[in-house]
């Protein structure tokens, strides 16, 4: 995988409390990712952007709500989101990261 | 808690205080606890914020927080503690905001100057006696007889004193210049508001008269392209009119508000106004002298902090006095001009409060009601007066402090010797500063 490509596969952590409970308990965290990002990219760009070893990653498709107005039927954007799960004595720190 | 105390000079002192670091971490977390409970974040539902994210989240603002609020508790504790007086606001500065560390910051302020008085015992001050003459009262009353003159149109050649009602225009080489021309204009003849030279050729004029008036103008003339040139303007008088000051009759009376009795009356009452000048005068006088002995015998030094507000408040009156309007801003005014004023303010105030407490003095009721009323007198109905007094709290306070200052006066008066000085009513009623002016000159002159 090229440089580039591992600079656009992480959009941002998912802070949520379903992951800061994974977090505690299981050592993974969450993230928001590219929609054609695929598990072995995911791992790789975490181990290099955020220097810790990953031991695996869960990936799956959050579809967006469907909201209906006067207009008719309208979409939300989904995206993909992935649970990565760290190896022991790993941690990340988002302090001020959104 | 660790204070160590400095004197970097004078009256500045620099305490550096140190807080455990258990202290501001409890702290801190419980202040954390309180935040989780009320955030929303997105995400988590309220009040079900994980410590873990609050903290990455506002750790440091609250750390902060925290912190500032735990310097000032204990800058408050370590002045008691040290027994200090501080004067204005201190400047504090921290040097780490870690955690897991001890807090230490450093606080910088003046205290006010320990004063230890000394006594006047053995100066000597004078106190002016003058007496309201009927030649003052004369004088007065043509003083205020000036004061509503009229002016009437007279047939007779303009003397000086005199107004005129003039047209004029004025030509220099032969041609109209700006600013050289006016109709139906009122000059009194010596006030010296024209050119120099312009009103006295206009001396001996008459209605209906027509004149050429020659004169130069001054090498200093506001107006650049005019000065030094010599111009000729043509004037003509329309009207001449003499000065007429009223009769003292009933009307004059009234408008100062004596109504019946006549002359006699009038005069009573002017001469109780004067007196009552006076006799404001003589105090203040008095006061000021003793005043001044106390701060020649007491040369204190004072904080700075205190001078500085002392100065902003002398530049807002001073704003006010002269009418600078609202959007004036007084800091543009020069500090220097009022430091030396606001210095004696200040050294006054510290010593005055030294005087109050060393003697322990309290502003006494019967002096209060005393002043109350004197300030009263100059009204139409000093009763009510006298009850609106009594009913604003701010109002008697400010009579209380000025009783308060009396009483200083009079307690330092005992122990000054106090010589008396004959003086005429004028004497008195001049302001200090112009007095000594006046004997400034007088010993230039000699």
């Amino acid at each position: 995988m090229n440089q580039e490509r591992v600079f656009k596969v992480l959009l941002g952590p998912h802070q949520t409390e379903k992951a800061a409970i994974l977090g505690e308990k299981y050592n993974q965290i969450a993230f928001k990712v590219a929609q054609d990002a695929t598990k072995p990219e995911i791992k790789e760009a975490v181990e290099q952007l955020l220097n810790v070893k990953v031991e695996g990653v869960r990936v799956l498709n959050v579809k967006g709500k469907t909201k209906r107005t006067m207009r008719g039927i309208g979409r939300r954007k989904g995206f993909r989101k992935a649970y990565i799960s760290l190896a022991e004595g790993q941690e990340i720190d988002f302090a001020g990261a959104e | 808690m660790q204070v160590s105390v400095e004197t970097t000079s004078g009256l500045e002192r620099r305490l550096t205080i140190q807080i455990p670091a258990e202290l501001v971490d409890t702290a801190v977390d419980s202040r954390l606890k309180e935040t989780a409970r009320q955030v929303r974040i997105d995400g988590f539902r309220p009040g079900k914020v994980p410590m873990k994210v609050v903290k990455s989240r506002y750790g440091v603002s609250v750390r902060q927080e925290v912190a500032s609020e735990l310097m000032r508790n204990h800058f408050v504790e370590a002045v008691t503690q040290e027994k200090l007086n501080p004067a204005g606001t201190p400047s504090i500065e921290p040097k780490s905001v870690v955690e897991g560390q001890p807090l230490e910051f450093v606080a910088v302020f003046e205290v006010y100057p320990e004063v230890a008085l000394n006594s006047l015992e053995g100066e000597s001050i004078e106190r002016p006696q003058a007496e309201v003459t009927d030649a003052d009262v004369l004088e007065l009353i043509e003083e205020l007889r000036k004061q509503r003159m009229s002016w009437s149109t007279v047939e007779r050649a303009a003397a000086l004193e005199d107004q005129v009602n003039i047209d004029f225009e004025g030509f220099i080489d032969g041609e109209a210049f700006e600013g050289g021309k006016g109709e139906r204009y009122d000059l009194v003849l010596g006030s010296n508001s024209f050119i120099p030279g312009f009103e006295d050729q206009l001396v001996g004029t008459q209605a209906g008269d027509e004149k050429d008036v020659e004169v130069t103008f001054p090498e200093q003339y506001q107006a650049e392209q005019l000065a030094g040139k010599a111009a000729v303007f043509k004037v003509k008088v329309n009207a001449v009119k003499a000065r007429e000051l009223p009769e003292l009759n009933e009307e004059f009376f009234t408008i100062f508000g004596v109504q019946e009795g006549g002359e006699t009356a009038f005069r009573e009452e002017v001469r109780k106004n004067m007196e009552r000048e006076l006799q404001k005068a003589v105090k203040n006088r008095v006061k000021e002298s003793v005043l001044d002995r106390l701060l020649a015998k007491n040369p204190i030094e004072v904080p700075k902090a205190l001078v500085d507000g002392e100065v902003d408040v002398l530049r807002r009156q001073a704003v006010q006095q002269f009418n600078f309007g609202q959007e004036f801003d007084p800091a543009q005014l020069p500090a220097e001009l009022f430091a030396d004023q606001a210095k004696k303010r200040v050294q006054l105030g510290l010593l005055i409060a030294e005087v109050v407490a060393s003697s322990e003095l309290k502003a006494d009721k019967e002096t209060v009601r005393a002043l109350v009323e004197e300030q009263a007198q100059a009204y139409q109905e000093p009763e009510k007066v006298v009850e609106y007094y009594y009913q604003d709290e701010n109002l008697l306070r400010q009579v209380e402090a000025a009783a308060l200052e009396e009483q200083v006066v009079e307690t330092l008066l005992q122990q000054l010797e106090v010589t008396d000085k004959n003086m005429s009513y004028k004497e008195v009623m001049q302001p200090k500063e112009e007095a000594d002016e006046a004997e400034d000159q007088q010993e230039v002159d000699a």
